[in-house]
């Protein structure tokens, strides 16, 4: 028996350092160590004091505000409290909060995607009196005109802007110099570069996007109809344009640079392409901007310095960039008990002018002029691209659509299904989901 | 002879969390199977449309069939290969304790976590030592996440590297449980090495076989979070797991079909009890032999 105790003692010593170990990232505060300032927060503090429950994912791009709101703002008489959650998390958490007569959170990081659905549906509070009277305050006039319009649904602001993210393109430009070529500016100039890569076997697959099956494949067809001019829905006619040509030519276009790219490419989120960047896999990749200051750090990759930016290529030739443009902000929940203007000053004081440069070159921030090519390595490239981008559609069934018809979209895309076939089914389900939310 | 109240007094609290932790949400799971439901607002009666609309869904059809297949197949891997190491452990001397603690690595790191970094062995982008290993083997390049079967296999053995750990624990401590005299008197008769195993020890340890059998079997029907790294692609391969599909359709990205999602969880907990339910004969069976 003493034997088998002896035994089994040193068993249980190495689980429970194992156990110890495998446990040592769990609940790491990231949001603590993410950027972020401390910056005066002259905010009026309701008698009797308040406590603010702060919704907000945890990214590079993101932490800045939250962490100088935390951080700025808690007094004597005044709780701000936000603990870290990653984006899937966000979004349940926003879904159930925004629910009942009453919600758990008080500020909710939003996103121009959902706004205009939670907006239709009464979950957000409408923001345009409280901007009109603190605008001067808190200087919101420095805001991003186009930002605070994608934040709009139905003539009314439901978020403050914070930051945001655009399709931009990363490119190697050693490689690009001594093949003697140029940032393509249209998909046959990409398809063209990538030809001639591949050709000096210099790269097996030069071309790497995110194009994962189960969600950022529809962000990027979505890109591609924008590009080519046309909305996922022509909100006049409350239809879907997934029986227009644009619709099916998208579908051409999106998988005619799939012989330039990794044949395993719909399984790939950002941080995949990111890694074939590092690696050296790939010459030219294109997504949101907020993964490209990673990409220039010598830290994570040996090429880093070998990195040059520019904006997405056109679909076609004189139309719209094949791009996305993503916006962050802030929104009070219509069911919180919190003094709104308390929680509108500390959502202001999140994204002033200081707070929003300390967030460069993580993050490029809601704020006029805060992003130049002194601060950021891809100001130029991002600039251009936040003002080509295809315009935001702030419709309240566009995030919906989008969610039902991602696996018909990478149905055709992997190759299972025929455009026809695809696009019928998209408009048949999207036509159901507009008559539903009439 | 324990009073009555000293009987509620200790069963109370564990009838109590039960209650609210089982029962509670087993009945709102079954309510809503029949309502259309939406977070924070009464759901309104839609009869049998969930279940209409789950039997109507190939992917439903889909994410049957590959759960059960795998559950199948690796709850045979795992009854076999957990015996063949625990018998092969138990022969072990001093080194069994490192040799136990090394094995149950893959048991206490967490599932999703594993998986990550086992998907990172098929991943040219992450290494891919084993990618590397079959393409310098066979000379060509398996598409591990693409490919139906190719991705399935790497599903299953993923699931049996973190799941072997806890079989083969079990039965080692079944194994030990063997009484040697009977060992030793079969030894005396001739019995070899594989008749022993066959006739004497596995019958002896039947019970602790079927508990492996019955435990692995409501894991891997189960099985969700491996799949996140593992199968990206899930949708499209059929190799979406039933506990997947119903998390796809009742919460991805914000959605919220919790009626048809409910419909689903209760359809999964029918087919549970299905496959369980040889195992749940033989353990009532036993019970009442005792």
């Amino acid at each position: 028996m003493r034997s088998r105790q002896k035994q089994l003692l040193p068993a249980m010593v190495s689980i429970l350092a194992l156990v110890a170990l495998s446990g040592c990232g769990a609940g790491s505060r990231v949001a603590e160590n993410g950027g972020g300032t401390e910056v005066p927060c002259d905010v009026g503090v309701p008698q009797g004091g308040a406590t603010v429950e702060v919704l907000a994912y945890n990214s590079s791009a993101i932490d800045p505000f939250t962490n100088t709101m935390v951080r700025s703002c808690k007094q004597d008489n005044l709780v701000v409290r936000h603990e870290p959650i990653d984006f899937a998390g966000q979004l349940q958490r926003t879904q159930a909060t925004l629910s009942g007569d009453k919600g758990t959170f008080d500020l909710v990081e939003t996103y121009n995607f959902i706004v205009p659905t939670y907006g239709a549906e009464g979950k957000l509070r409408p923001l345009d009196d409280l901007f009109a009277k603190y605008k001067e305050k808190y200087g919101l006039d420095g805001l991003n005109q186009q930002m605070l319009d994608a934040m709009s649904y139905d003539g009314h602001l439901y978020a403050l802007p914070m930051q945001a993210q655009v399709f931009t393109m990363a490119y190697r430009k050693d490689v690009f110099d001594e093949l003697g070529l140029k940032p393509p500016t249209t998909f046959a100039e990409l398809r063209d570069v990538a030809r001639k890569i591949q050709d000096s076997g210099k790269m097996e697959h030069p071309v790497a996007m995110p194009w994962l099956a189960s969600a950022d494949i529809v962000t990027a067809y979505d890109a591609a109809m924008g590009s080519l001019g046309t909305d996922l829905i022509d909100s006049a006619r409350n239809r879907p344009n997934f029986d227009t040509p644009a619709a099916g030519r998208a579908f051409e276009e999106l998988t005619s640079l799939m012989p330039y790219m990794d044949p395993q490419v719909t399984t790939f989120d950002q941080p995949a392409v990111q890694q074939q960047m590092y690696n050296g896999d790939a010459a030219v990749s294109i997504m949101f901007s907020g993964r490209m200051n990673d990409l220039a750090d010598p830290d994570n990759s040996q090429y880093a310095d070998r990195i040059a930016f520019a904006p997405p290529p056109s679909v076609e030739k004189g139309g719209k960039q094949y791009s996305s443009l993503s916006v962050d902000g802030w929104s009070i929940p219509a069911n919180t008990e919190v003094d709104p203007d308390l929680l509108f000053q500390l959502m202001a004081v999140s994204v002033g002018q200081e707070a929003s440069e300390s967030a460069v070159p993580a993050a490029y921030p809601a704020r006029k002029g805060v992003v130049t090519p002194q601060n950021s390595p891809y100001a130029d490239a991002a600039n251009n691209a936040i003002k080509h981008a295809p315009p935001p559609e702030p419709y309240a069934a566009t995030s919906l659509i989008s969610n039902a018809i991602t696996p018909t979209v990478a149905e055709v895309v992997t190759g299972r299904t025929e455009p026809e076939e695809g696009t019928r089914r998209m408009q048949e389900t999207a036509a159901k989901i507009l008559k539903e939310n009439q | 002879m324990m009073r009555k109240r000293e009987f509620y007094s200790l069963v109370g609290p564990s009838m109590l969390v039960m209650v609210g932790l089982l029962l509670v949400p087993l009945y709102l799971t079954v309510k809503w199977s029949f309502q259309d439901v939406d977070y924070g607002s009464p759901g309104q009666f839609v009869g049998l449309d969930n279940y209409a609309r789950a039997f109507t869904d190939p992917r439903f059809g889909h994410a049957l069939l590959f759960t059960a297949g795998l559950t199948l197949v690796v709850t045979a891997v795992l009854l076999v290969g957990g015996y063949v190491l625990a018998a092969m452990i138990n022969r072990l001397g001093r080194m069994r304790p490192v040799v136990l603690g090394i094995l149950l690595i893959s048991y206490v790191i967490p599932q999703v976590v594993g998986a990550t970094m086992f998907s990172w062995l098929f991943d040219q982008n992450f290494g891919g030592v084993v990618n590397l290993a079959v393409s310098w083997v066979t000379g060509e390049d398996v598409l591990w996440f693409v490919e139906a079967w190719p991705n399935r296999i790497m599903v299953a053995l993923n699931v049996i590297w973190s799941m072997l750990p806890f079989a083969t624990l079990i039965m080692l401590a079944g194994l030990q449980g063997v009484s040697q005299d009977v060992l030793e008197a079969a030894q005396l008769d001739g019995a070899g090495p594989v008749r022993t195993h066959w006739s004497i020890i596995i019958p002896s340890i039947r019970g602790v076989i079927g508990f492996v059998g019955l435990i692995s079997i409501m894991d891997i029907l189960r099985v969700f979070d491996n799949l996140v790294p593992l199968s990206p692609q899930a949708v499209q391969l059929g190799n979406e797991s039933l506990m997947l599909y119903i998390f796809n359709i009742a919460f991805q990205d914000g959605g919220q079909d919790l009626g048809l999602g409910s419909a689903l969880s209760v359809l999964t907990i029918v087919v549970i009890v299905i496959m369980l339910y040889p195992f749940l004969r033989d353990v009532v069976k036993e019970a009442r032999q005792q």
